[in-house]
C-alpha cells in the first residue's frame, strides 16, 4: 500500500467522527467544564469571570429561595410513583386487547407529542380558579374552589399533573414493549396450577416487568428533576419559591444576569441528579 | 388458553379505557373549544355551535406573528432533525465497523454525555453561542443540540447489527468507506435513522427552554417561544394565547399520526430515551 492511502485509512475513522466530536465536545463536554469553573466565579452580565472560591457556594447554603426549590425538587419526584402506577395500568389495559379498544395506544400517546407549553395552557385553562372545569365540578359537589395556580402546594401539583399527564404513554410505550415478552407459557402453567388473573398479576408478570420498573423509575425521576417548561408556564406569576431548581437556574442567569451563582445551582443539580441515577441503578443492582 | 374474562371485567376495562382515553385527549379538545368560542363564553362550558368564531385565530396569526414562528419552527425542526441523523450517523460508523486508537476512549466520552442535562449547562452555552455572534439566531437553537450521544448509540446498534459480508463484498468491488456508508450502510439502517429522525422532530418542535434564552427578536421566534409571550402580562387578548397553542400542536400531532408506526417500533424494540 502507498503511503499516501495509508495515511487517508488512518485519518477516515476522525473524519467520520469529527462533526459529531466537536458538537459534543464543545457543547456537551467542555461546556460542563466551564460549568464547574463558572460556579467558582463572580461572573455577571456586566463582568466576570473572577474567579472568587466557595462564595456562590456559601451564598447557596444560605438563600432560602434555592432550599425551597431544592425541596419543590424532592417533592416532584411524586410524580415517579404516579406516572408509574398511571403508565402500568394503560399498558396492562391495551395488552389486554380490548376488541372495541384497539386504537387506544395511538390515542393514549397523544399528550406525549403535545409540546410541554401547550399542555401547560390547556391544565391552565382546566385549572382555572374563577371558572376552570374541575372547580366548577368541585363546586357543584359543595366544595373548593382550590387555588390550584396560586396557593401552596396546589401550584406544585397543577405542575405535576401536566408532568403526568405528558409522560405516562411514554413509559405505557416501555412497559408494552415487556409485557410483549413475557412468555405466554409462564401465563398458561399458572393458569393450568389454578392462579387466578390476580396471582397470575402479581406472581408472573409484574415480576417479569421488575428492570422495566426500576428503568422508568429512573428515567422519569431525572425527568421529574429537569423539569422547566409545565412550572414555568403553568404557575406564571407564583413566587419563586413555588419554583423548582431549573427555573431558578432560568430565572438567576437570564432574569437577573447573575451567571456565577446560576452556575453553582447547575453543578448542585448535576451532582443531585447523578446521585439519585447512581442511588437508583445501585438499589436495582441488588434486587436483581 | 387463559380462561374467558367475566362480564363485569370486561365492562369495567372498558370503562377504564374511555376514561383514561378522555383524559389523554379532554385538554386539548377542551384548549381547541376554546380557542374557538368568543370571548362572552365562559370557560367552565364547551361553547354552543352559535358560539363559535374564528376570531381568535384570525387575530393570533395576523397581529402576533404566528405565520412566521410557524416557519422558523419547521426550519429549525426540520435542521435539527437532518443534523441529528446525519451527524449521528457519521460518527456511528467508525464506531461500530473500524479500528483505529482511542476508539473506545472517544465511546466512553460520548456516552458521558448523556449524563449532562441541558439544563445544567445552559449558562456555557449561552455564554458560548454569544462568543461565536450566533445570540439571536435560528442557528443557535440548533447547533448545540445538532447530535445526541442517543442518536449515535441507536445507529451504532443499528449497524452492527448489518452482516459484516455485505460491507466486504462492496469492499472488493472497490468501493471506499464514504461509499459503502452511504450505499451500504445507510440503506440497511433505515428503521433506525427514522426512529431518531421522529424523535429528534417531536423533541426539537417542544423544546422551550433553550430557543426562549437565545431567542429575542419576535422575528426569531419559534412556536413555544412565541406561545409564551402571548401568554405574558403584556399580552392583549388571552384567547390568542390558547389559539396560538393549537397552531402549535396541530403539525406535531399531524406528523404524529403520520410517523406513530416508527415512533411506536422505536419504543418497542427498547430505543428509550431519558
Amino acid at each position: 500500500m502507498s503511503a499516501p492511502s495509508r495515511w487517508k485509512q488512518t485519518l477516515t475513522p476522525y473524519l467520520f467522527l469529527a462533526p459529531a466530536a466537536a458538537v459534543l465536545g464543545m457543547f456537551m463536554l467542555w461546556a460542563m467544564v466551564q460549568v464547574v469553573f463558572y460556579s467558582f466565579t463572580r461572573y455577571t452580565a456586566f463582568r466576570g469571570p473572577d474567579p472568587v472560591g466557595l462564595e456562590n457556594y456559601r451564598r447557596l447554603l444560605a438563600d432560602s429561595r434555592f432550599w425551597w426549590c431544592l425541596f419543590n425538587s424532592f417533592l416532584y419526584l411524586l410524580v415517579t410513583p404516579a406516572v408509574i402506577l398511571l403508565s402500568l395500568q394503560a399498558a396492562l389495559l391495551v395488552h389486554a386487547g380490548l376488541r372495541w379498544a384497539r386504537g387506544l395506544r395511538v390515542w393514549l400517546f397523544l399528550p406525549v407529542v403535545t409540546p410541554a407549553i401547550v399542555a401547560a395552557i390547556a391544565w391552565r385553562l382546566l385549572l382555572n380558579e374563577d371558572a376552570g372545569l374541575l372547580n366548577s365540578a368541585l363546586g357543584l359537589l359543595g366544595a373548593g374552589p382550590v387555588y390550584w395556580l396560586s396557593d401552596r402546594p396546589w401550584t406544585l401539583i397543577s405542575a405535576m399533573l401536566v408532568t403526568l399527564w405528558r409522560g405516562f404513554g411514554y413509559y405505557m410505550m416501555i412497559f408494552l414493549a415487556g409485557l410483549a415478552a413475557v412468555p405466554r407459557e409462564l401465563e398458561e402453567a399458572a393458569t393450568i396450577d389454578g392462579a387466578g388473573r390476580i396471582d397470575i398479576l402479581r406472581h408472573v408478570t409484574l415480576p417479569a416487568l421488575r428492570p422495566l420498573i426500576v428503568l422508568v423509575a429512573v428515567i422519569s425521576s431525572i425527568s421529574a428533576l429537569k423539569v422547566f417548561d409545565e412550572l414555568y408556564v403553568t404557575v406564571r406569576g407564583a413566587p419563586v419559591s413555588h419554583q423548582t431548581v431549573v427555573p431558578l437556574i432560568y430565572d438567576t442567569a437570564f432574569e437577573r444576569g447573575d451567571y456565577g451563582y446560576a452556575s453553582a445551582i447547575g453543578v448542585t443539580l448535576f451532582v443531585v441528579v447523578l446521585a439519585f441515577s447512581l442511588l437508583q441503578l445501585r438499589l436495582a443492582e441488588r434486587d436483581a | 388458553m387463559i380462561d374467558r374474562r367475566p362480564a363485569w371485567l370486561t365492562v369495567s376495562m372498558y370503562a377504564a379505557a374511555l376514561l383514561l382515553a378522555l383524559l389523554a385527549v379532554g385538554p386539548c379538545v377542551w384548549l381547541l373549544a376554546v380557542a374557538l368560542s368568543s370571548t362572552e363564553v365562559p370557560l367552565s362550558r364547551l361553547p354552543g355551535p352559535d358560539e363559535l368564531t374564528l376570531d381568535n385565530f384570525r387575530g393570533v396569526w395576523s397581529e402576533a406573528g404566528m405565520g412566521k414562528a410557524l416557519l422558523n419552527s419547521v426550519i429549525v425542526t426540520v435542521a435539527q432533525a437532518l443534523l441529528n441523523v446525519l451527524l449521528a450517523a457519521l460518527a456511528a460508523y467508525p464506531l461500530a465497523r473500524m479500528r483505529f486508537r482511542g476508539r473506545s476512549l472517544i465511546f466512553v466520552l460520548i456516552l458521558s454525555t448523556m449524563m449532562i442535562p441541558e439544563q445544567v449547562i445552559v449558562v456555557p452555552l449561552f455564554r458560548t453561542i454569544v462568543g461565536l455572534g450566533l445570540y439571536d439566531t435560528l442557528i443557535a437553537v440548533v447547533l448545540p443540540f445538532s447530535v445526541t450521544a442517543f442518536g449515535i448509540f441507536l445507529c451504532r446498534q443499528a449497524f452492527l447489527a448489518i452482516p459484516l459480508s455485505l460491507e466486504e463484498a462492496a469492499r472488493i468491488d472497490g468501493a471506499g468507506s464514504l461509499r459503502i456508508w452511504w450505499h451500504v450502510m445507510l440503506p440497511l439502517a433505515r428503521p433506525a435513522l427514522a426512529t431518531l429522525a421522529v424523535f429528534s422532530v417531536i423533541g426539537a418542535w417542544s423544546a422551550l427552554l433553550w430557543p426562549l434564552i437565545v431567542l429575542q427578536e419576535q422575528d426569531k421566534f419559534t412556536l413555544p417561544v412565541a406561545v409564551n409571550q402571548l401568554l405574558s402580562v403584556f399580552a392583549t387578548n388571552v384567547r390568542y394565547a390558547y389559539a396560538g397553542s393549537v397552531l402549535a400542536v396541530i403539525p406535531v400531532l399531524a406528523f404524529y399520526l403520520l410517523a406513530q408506526r416508527w415512533l411506536i417500533r422505536g419504543l418497542m424494540s427498547g430505543a428509550v430515551k431519558g
